[in-house]
């Protein structure tokens, strides 16, 4: 049966209707978190005790830099190159005839100057085996690799295949790395992995590409950021809430559990950082470099992720970058200055990770097209091959 | 007019034309012109009779992106993943085949090869074989992406540079369309006066 539009319009107005009248509301409060920003870069000393002190029930960003920064854009060199990689993946499907999983990964670089050239690679690899489809703990412990763990394991591959790449541009060009998305593994956060997963995918894993782009600072200036559109984080907005907080130090636990509205740091609240730095940044400035406070970054270690907020055409983009790209002034303004320049030439978001996208992108007609391809080699391989009758009844529509 | 170049390789094909996809960009050869591919067992002779620049993917629109550019190179030099993305191509419709020294102006037996390397004629080809011009029938009663019309004529300008002499090759193009189009004076009106044009420059 299809959607009852007839009896969601009502719904859709009583929103609508719901959203319009908080906005005055709104509008209050981000002037006061505006000035907020202001009074907090007067006491900025204050804040960042404060902030280390807090036990706070959001998370807070850390000041790396005096928190009313806005800086412009420096100059692009004339020769640089940004590569891109990003990915997608058919998932294990119980109710197919085998038991596997395809990563397709898009890997895309782009070298600017008097060398302007393109690639645009698209890789897809199939994971079959026991072996392959699942982590595995030297004692004998085992984690099936789907559903959320096999987007991480994607993340990884898609960083892997970016390093691969780096690592293959020759000396003398500055290189920035972009993935998309977040370079915090929120994935394994709060979910109780054990310890040998988090090991394997982010320690062994992820990290350890890290180590790879860092590495190559010997031969080329590189930097890796990941970037994130529209982004909903409130670490920034949060750190505000923390300087308009009565309490010092901060206990929310103690002072304030079981509220929602009323406190004191609520004139502040309800903002995403993106609606603050819209406002106070112009056009190509980024903001100032703030560190995230996610528990998962305690095993980060050099590669303790920072973030800095950049306010492109049409919004504010959230750039993620590790601690020693961060603490590298020149690194810094070369990311800024790549991802301003990709947005544009992306209209409004990165080209390279676009094209990366394209390249990654497996549409329902290729899945179609690649069950089809396993299901006929399998049959020439004489496999007898089954689906399940849930999987029969969604091909076959009847009545 | 270039000559004998490898310029594209045959990425559809069918009995009475083929669809080539060019190396370069904007790399298809003028409308009009003889073009020469391989079929199962001869040469295949078509005539171009339309070609596009696109996207490689369907679906994907191309955005103007020069408005800051000093010129139309510097738009692909700020974007380099332009040239990847985008290709040309062009139809031609086939005329004639050859085998060793003999040439052939009705279609051949089977459709050119897929991926065949297509060249561009040299003039002793379209020389050759325009000594007689029996397959202007062919282009007269088929129905083309681009003005019928507009490509026969584009053909006879091309194929009279190739020519000793040139005029006499007009005037005996006209007459052998003045036959074809004999209940048709209005099209033949306007097939001769897109080559009396070139005939004054």
């Amino acid at each position: 049966m299809t959607l009852d539009i007839v009896q969601l319009y009502g719904q859709i107005e009583a929103m609508a209707g719901d959203l319009k009248s908080r906005q005055a509301d709104y509008i209050l409060r981000l002037s006061s978190a505006l000035d907020t920003l202001k009074s907090a870069a007067l006491n900025q000393d204050r804040l960042k005790q404060k902030i280390e002190k807090a036990k706070a029930t959001w998370l807070v960003a850390g000041l790396k830099e005096n928190i009313d920064i806005h800086k412009a854009a420096s100059a692009l060199p004339d020769d640089f190159v940004a590569v891109a990689s990003d990915g997608s993946h058919v998932d294990v499907d119980r109710h197919q005839s085998a038991r596997l999983f395809l990563l397709n990964i898009g890997l895309v670089q782009l070298q600017y100057g008097s060398k302007a050239d393109a690639l645009l690679l698209s890789i897809p690899s199939l994971y079959f085996g026991d072996e392959q489809l699942s982590l595995r703990s030297q004692d004998g412990r085992q984690v099936l690799l789907e559903g959320p763990l096999l987007g991480i394991k994607r993340s990884v591959e898609e960083c892997r295949y970016l390093a691969d790449r780096v690592c293959e541009i020759p000396g003398g060009l500055p290189v920035v790395a972009l993935v998309d998305g977040s370079l915090i593994m929120w994935g394994l956060v709060g979910q109780r992995y054990e310890d040998f997963v988090v090991e394997q995918l982010l320690i062994e894993g992820f990290l350890k590409q890290l180590d790879r782009f860092a590495g190559q600072n010997e031969k080329n200036k590189t930097a890796v950021a990941s970037y994130i559109s529209f982004p909903r984080s409130t670490d920034v907005v949060n750190s505000l809430r923390l300087h308009v907080c009565p309490y010092d130090p901060v206990d929310c636990d103690k002072y304030c559990k079981g509220k929602f509205e009323g406190r004191e740091c609520d004139r502040v609240g309800g903002l995403l950082d993106r609606a603050l730095f819209s406002e106070f940044l112009s056009h190509g400035e980024r903001s100032a470099v703030f560190f995230s406070s996610s528990t998962i970054i305690e095993k980060y270690g050099a590669h303790q992720v920072c973030f800095f907020y950049v306010k492109l055409d049409e919004e504010v983009a959230r750039v993620e970058v590790p601690l020693w790209v961060a603490d590298d002034q020149s690194l810094l303004d070369l990311v800024h200055a790549v991802v301003l320049d990709q947005s544009r030439k992306g209209f409004g978001y990165p080209v390279a990770l676009s094209e990366a996208h394209e390249q990654a992108v497996v549409s329902g007609a290729d899945r179609e097209r690649f069950w089809s391809m396993v299901e006929r080699a399998l049959n020439e391989d004489n496999i007898r091959i089954q689906h399940s009758l849930k999987q029969r009844s969604k091909r076959v529509r009847w009545i | 007019m270039d000559l004998g170049l490898k310029v594209a390789e045959v990425v559809e094909t069918s009995s009475s034309e083929f669809l080539a996809q060019c190396y370069e960009l904007d790399g298809a050869p003028a409308l009009g012109s003889m073009v020469r591919t391989k079929g199962k067992d001869c040469e295949i002779y078509g005539i171009v009779c339309a070609s596009a620049t696109h996207s490689v993917e369907p679906g994907r629109r191309i955005m103007a992106r020069g408005q800051g550019a000093q010129s139309e190179t510097d738009v692909f030099k700020a974007n380099p993943q332009l040239a990847k993305l985008l290709c040309s191509d062009f139809r031609a419709l086939v005329v004639g085949h050859g085998r060793g020294r003999s040439m052939y102006q009705y279609l051949p037996p089977s459709p050119a090869s897929i991926y065949a390397f297509v060249y561009t004629c040299k003039s002793e080809e379209v020389r050759d074989f325009t000594k007689s011009l029996n397959f202007l029938s062919l282009l007269i009663d088929t129905r083309l992406p681009v003005a019928t019309d507009e490509v026969i004529a584009a053909f006879l300008r091309l194929a009279s540079q190739t020519q000793q002499e040139p005029q006499d090759f007009l005037v005996k193009a006209g007459k052998d369309l003045a036959w074809l189009l004999s209940n048709d004076i209005r099209r033949l009106d306007s097939i001769l006066k897109r080559l009396r044009n070139d005939r004054e420059e």
